[in-house]
């Protein structure tokens, strides 16, 4: 720890509101607008974290979210976030953050002595080391790489009615990126002729470099107030855009509460749409690799330079600078104009205009030199002077080296749009290069240097894209002109000699590593990358990024403009899963369809199944077992049960077109259909598997209801509307979507006819209303459909009620019931009797089987054309060898299926699966479906089904799947 | 500049009200379109083209499919309205009782639309979505029409999502919450919309 270093006011900063916070269980205080960084370097503390790999100490290198280094857990009553920035985490009251990747404490890490066998850790080393045994890969090595890996841990702790994120969406005409001079100009310029903006920055105030400047306060006050009161121009802060995805649409991320809070928004993800965008992203201070380059107290000139003026932060006493350009040279003399002198200024350029300066303010500059060595483990605490030839010059002490190794424009976002990054040797950088559609780069994010130049640029680009748009951009009040003369930076990436030097920070990757990498066939920029983890992680490598191709270059034998720079991908910087989620989680995740009497059901006791988004009765009863099922099953069986079935698909069909339409779609005939009566029919797909199955109903001469399947509604639905309009353009055909508006109640049961003739208008006898006859009725004074159609092997009805009326008529069945026993069921009662039954559902209408496997081969219409016709006459699909439905039952009564069960041969080879099982109402024993390799031959053998799964095996007998009433007595009654 | 507070987008309270109503689907028959149009004019109900919702004798008429229009009308007898409508169209149309399908909600107030920015992919800015607009979109995951009125937003939704979306409504409007109001009916909506 150094002195306390809080020398100035700074502008973000309020001297009157104390914050009090803990880093690593000790109790520190900062002030209102600090960022743990700033806080903490206000206290003297320059160790924040160990790394990666070598568990080297690390402090502070930045002042934004390039950050490499500074990353600490949090603690919160929501638990304990990773890898949070220090640099751009708010300061709040009670803020407990601890230190990653050490143990026991940050300051005595045993696991530091990874550093003393840095040597035979290089780049790659797992993929050499850990060959063999093989049998190791899973048990030892991985386990243990994987337990190595990473630097924070997550705790979570979210509670069930946590909603941490939210998601926004937006519309504007343009949406700038980045509020720094050159942001703030074209804004303003762009909401000025009415455009509606979006103007977006990572940070919480506006400004950009401009809030480094005080002579830009005023213009910066100004044209924030004016961007304010624009009704056209919204402003996100503390919002960074994430990801570009071309055609207008944008993603940023917002930070909104502090994190202590437990409860409340802590994201918010703006997803963003724009007919333009202009990136005013500004450009990122570089790195120089040299030997000890990440020594706490080792930081970028112009980090220094915010934390002095945002919070009034001196990152130490006797800083030594090191820079190629003139613009990290304003770090020195803000410091300077602050008290604190530089104890040497080390430029590697012969001369300069901005080293002139310095020496007329008294400072010595050691010109045409490098810093070749940072001396200090826990600390900086002197660095070596060499001459540009490698001769040793000086040793300095200072306790913290400011370093500027150029500037390099963001690149991320116009990248992700397919921006070409071109090579500037002005610059010593590569420079995005979009085409004006695509977007408009403005200030330093292309180049430009300078705040008023920025500004200038600016304005040029708001109206290059005012007038894309159809308006003119207005005059408006001139920025300060407070650039200097400025003399052209000289390159420099790396300062040969011993020791090592970091390209990345982050993951620990050395100049060394790269070279490694290169000798290894690793020589292409993106191999590279993979291969050392250069440019990985949280920081993507933004401040060192360039480094490392720079090495590359010269282990290469060509120039950087060959070798390229790392291609950004989104995100620009670490989402949280919770912000991609947004409100869609825990019981949102989903919807949910609830039936029109979801609550009739709930209050009388029902247990929920989800059945796609549908919530169905599963049973009702909250206790498990197959009791309850088999007293709602036996009550159909014996007496009457109703049960809802509001969740199966209908399609009102209407048009003087629709019988041959449904012929068509339909496998068997409907033309022959008579009004007021239904029939089964079943629907292939085009490749001429089986599609789905249910009823179909002529109540009028061009009018039809069609059901389909819970689980198919949606996909018959669309497979009839594409048909409708492609297929059959022609006919004159009406589809609509009525699932939701029919309630329908299945009443089955030797009573249900005595039941339904009690709240129905209508003659329901036999005679009258025989099998398969549909017709209007009023049931309980309510205009209804009636329909004799039976799902579970009894004499069985279907009423349908507007979804509105459900309930009326549903608690005039219940009412009317009570003396014949009526007891409602839910779906596992409907599979038991179904499975007895033979009836498919999904388990078998897998989309695998054919009409032949199921049985329904009879079906098939043999004459006229019809939807996957031709594709089912296949010979494959006829063969006898194919899976086909059967029934099963175990030969020891006392014995039970599962679901899943292989059929087995004398051989132990699998023929078929039981693809449904109940234990039965009327028979000892269980009953099951199967498919089985030519079952329909195989009636009346024997096999073993066996679950691996449970352990379980039994000897089964295979049946007819109509193992109930299979001359259709009971339905017909 | 000062820093701006992380302020929540959160709007100021929204009213949210249910409507009961009629919902009839009118759809020509093939070749039918103009004749329906025709027919429709006679009886004093101007069908809007897609994207529109325009005020009826009767009620609303909301266009977001080619050749479709949901009429709404003040509740009645289950049925009924689309009898009518059936009847009265016959040679060119066909009408199909939706009332049940779908559940109308009203949503009122000067946060109304910020809400809806939350789940809608919508240009929702007045200027762009003004009263007279309707569109089928998605929020919250399931399938919503869209319409403004003067002095709200008409949200048709299916009768089975319709709880799911209130229930995302009311998160969504937090911190400041819904504001359930009584029932409103067709009139309130009609009287409102395209003036």
């Amino acid at each position: 720890m150094s002195g306390a270093a809080r020398i100035a006011a700074g502008i973000l900063t309020d001297p009157a509101r104390p914050v009090g916070f803990r880093f690593d269980g000790r109790a520190f205080a900062g002030l209102a607008g600090d960022t743990l960084a700033s806080a903490l370097l206000a206290n003297g503390q320059r160790l924040i974290a160990r790394s990666f790999k070598y568990h080297r100490p690390r402090g502070i290198v930045t002042a934004g979210p390039e950050e490499p280094s500074a990353l600490v857990d949090v603690l919160t009553a929501s638990g304990r976030e990773p890898n949070q920035l220090a640099t751009t985490l708010p300061l709040c009251e009670g803020l407990c953050a601890v230190s990653q990747n050490r143990w026991p404490s940050l300051h005595y890490d045993l696991l530091a002595f990874n550093d003393r066998l840095a040597r035979f850790l290089p780049a790659g080393f797992y993929y050499k080391t850990f060959m063999w045994p093989a049998r190791a890969w899973e048990r030892l090595y991985e386990p243990l790489i994987r337990r190595a890996a990473g630097l924070g841990k997550l705790v979570p702790r979210i509670g069930a009615a946590a909603a941490p994120a939210e998601t926004v969406h937006h519309h504007a005409d343009v949406l700038v990126v980045g509020a720094g001079a050159a942001g703030l100009t074209a804004a303003n310029l762009l909401g000025r002729c009415g455009l509606r903006v979006l103007l977006a920055d990572q940070d919480a105030v506006l400004g950009g470099g401009t809030l480094l400047d005080e002579g830009w306060t005023a213009w910066r006050q100004q044209t924030g107030d004016a961007l304010a009161a624009s009704p056209s121009v919204r402003i996100l802060t503390r919002s960074t855009v994430v990801g570009a995805y071309g055609h207008g649409v944008f993603g940023a991320l917002e930070t909104l509460a502090a994190p202590t809070s437990s409860s409340g928004l802590r994201e918010r993800l703006h997803v963003i749409r724009v007919r333009r965008v202009l990136f005013a992203t500004g450009a990122e201070e570089r790195l120089i690799a040299l030997a000890g380059n990440d020594v706490p107290g080792v930081m970028l000139a112009g980090a220094a330079h915010s934390y002095l003026r945002r919070y009034g932060v001196a990152v130490g006493c006797r800083p030594a600078f090191f820079v190629n350009n003139d613009e990290a040279y304003a770090a020195l003399f803000a410091l300077a104009a602050a008290g604190i002198s530089p104890v040497a200024v080390i430029d590697v350029r012969a001369e300069s205009l901005a080293a002139a300066r310095a020496r007329a303010l008294g400072m010595r500059v050691y010109a045409r030199c490098l810093v070749s060595a940072v001396l200090g483990r826990s600390s900086v605490r002197a660095v070596r002077i060499t001459a540009l030839d490698g001769a040793p010059l000086q040793t300095v002490r200072a306790d913290s080296l400011l370093l500027s190794g150029g500037f390099s424009p963001r690149a991320a976002l116009p990248v992700q749009l397919g921006g070409h990054l071109g090579w500037q040797e002005r610059l010593a950088a590569f420079v995005p290069e979009l085409t004006p559609r695509a977007g408009v780069m403005a200030g330093s994010a292309r180049g430009v240097a300078g705040l008023a130049a920025a500004a200038r640029d600016g304005a040029v680009a708001a109206a290059q894209i005012a007038r894309e748009l159809g308006r003119e951009c207005e005059p408006h009040a001139a920025p300060p002109e407070t650039d200097l003369a400025a003399t052209p930076l000289a390159a420099l990436w790396e300062v040969p000699g011993p020791g090592r030097a970091f390209v990345d920070l982050q993951n620990d990757v050395t100049t060394a590593d790269v070279r490694l990498a290169c000798r290894e066939g690793y020589a292409h920029l993106e191999h590279m990358k993979r291969y050392t983890t250069h440019g990985m992680a949280t920081d993507q490598g933004r401040i060192g990024g360039l480094l490392g191709s720079a090495v590359l270059a010269q282990a290469r034998g060509q120039t950087l403009a060959e070798v390229g720079a790392l291609r950004p991908r989104p995100f620009a910087q670490p989402v949280p899963f919770a912000a991609l989620a947004g409100s869609e989680v825990g019981a949102h995740f989903k919807p949910q369809r609830r039936l029109p009497l979801h609550d009739w059901h709930a209050a009388h006791g029902a247990s929920f199944v989800s059945t796609g988004l549908w919530l169905r009765p599963l049973v009702y009863a909250q206790e498990g077992g197959w009791e309850p099922v088999l007293r709602e099953a036996r009550a159909v069986r014996q007496g009457v049960g109703v049960t809802d079935v509001s969740t199966l698909g209908k399609i009102d069909v209407q048009g003087a077109d629709a019988v041959r339409f449904l012929d068509v779609v339909y496998a068997n005939t409907f033309s022959t259909l008579a009004v007021g009566r239904a029939r089964y029919g079943i629907m292939l797909r085009e490749d001429g598997m089986l599609f789905d199955d249910g009823t179909t109903a002529r109540l009028a001469a061009e009018h039809f209801l069609v059901t389909t399947t819970t689980a198919n509604a949606a996909a018959v639905l669309e497979h009839l509307e594409f048909h409708r309009q492609s297929t059959c353009a022609q006919l004159d055909v009406t589809l609509t979507d009525v699932a939701d508006q029919w309630a329908q109640f299945a009443i089955a049961g030797p009573r249900a006819r005595e039941l339904l003739a009690r709240i129905v208008d209508a003659d329901v006898a036999n005679a009258a209303f025989p099998f398969m006859a549909a017709g209007a009725v009023r049931a309980a004074g309510v205009a209804a459909r009636l329909f004799r159609i039976s799902f579970s092997g009894e004499l069985a009805f279907e009423l349908a009620v507007p979804a509105h009326c459900a309930r009326t008529v549903w608690e005039a069945l219940q009412s009317a019931g009570r003396t014949l026993g009526l007891l409602p069921y839910g779906l596992d009662a409907l599979n038991t009797l179904r499975i007895e039954k033979g009836h498919v559902t999904g388990a078998e209408l897998n989309g695998n089987t054919s009409a032949h496997d199921l049985g329904f081969g009879r079906m098939l219409k043999p004459q006229g054309d019809f939807i996957g016709r031709t594709l089912s006459a296949r010979p494959a699909l006829q063969s006898g060898e194919r899976l086909q439905l059967v029934g099963v039952r175990p030969l020891d009564r006392a014995r039970r299926l599962r679901n899943g069960m292989h059929l087995l041969a004398s051989s132990g080879a699998s023929e078929g699966y039981v693809t449904s099982s109940t234990p039965s109402t009327e028979l000892p024993g269980w009953l099951g479906l199967a498919l089985l390799s030519g079952g329909r031959a195989r009636i009346g053998t024997r096999l073993t089904a066996r679950s691996e799964l449970h352990g379980e095996e039994v000897a089964v007998e295979i049946l007819s799947p109509h193992m109930l009433d299979p001359e259709n007595v009971r339905v017909r009654a | 500049m000062s820093a701006p507070e992380s302020a929540p987008l959160a709007p100021p309270a929204v009213q949210l009200a249910h409507c009961a109503a009629d919902i009839v689907q009118l759809s020509p028959r093939r070749g039918a379109h103009a004749e329906l149009q025709r027919f429709a004019s006679g009886h004093a109900l101007a069908l809007p083209p897609c994207g529109r919702v325009a005020r009826a004798t009767a009620g609303l008429v909301l266009a977001v499919r080619p050749e479709r229009w949901l009429l709404l009308a003040p509740a009645a007898e289950a049925g009924a309205s689309a009898a009518y409508w059936q009847e009265l169209t016959r040679p060119c149309a066909l009408a199909v009782d939706l009332s049940g399908a779908f559940t109308l909600l009203y949503l009122a107030g000067a946060g109304a639309r910020a809400l809806l920015t939350r789940g809608c992919r919508l240009d929702l800015d007045p200027q762009q979505f003004a009263p007279g607009c309707a569109a089928a979109t998605v929020i919250a995951q399931v399938p919503v029409t869209l319409a403004a009125v003067a002095h709200g937003l008409l949200l048709v939704t299916p009768a089975s999502t319709a709880r799911h979306l209130q229930e995302w409504l009311s998160i969504s409007a937090r911190p400041s919450g819904l504001d359930r109001r009584a029932d409103v009916t067709v009139h309130t909506l009609s009287g409102d919309a395209t003036r």
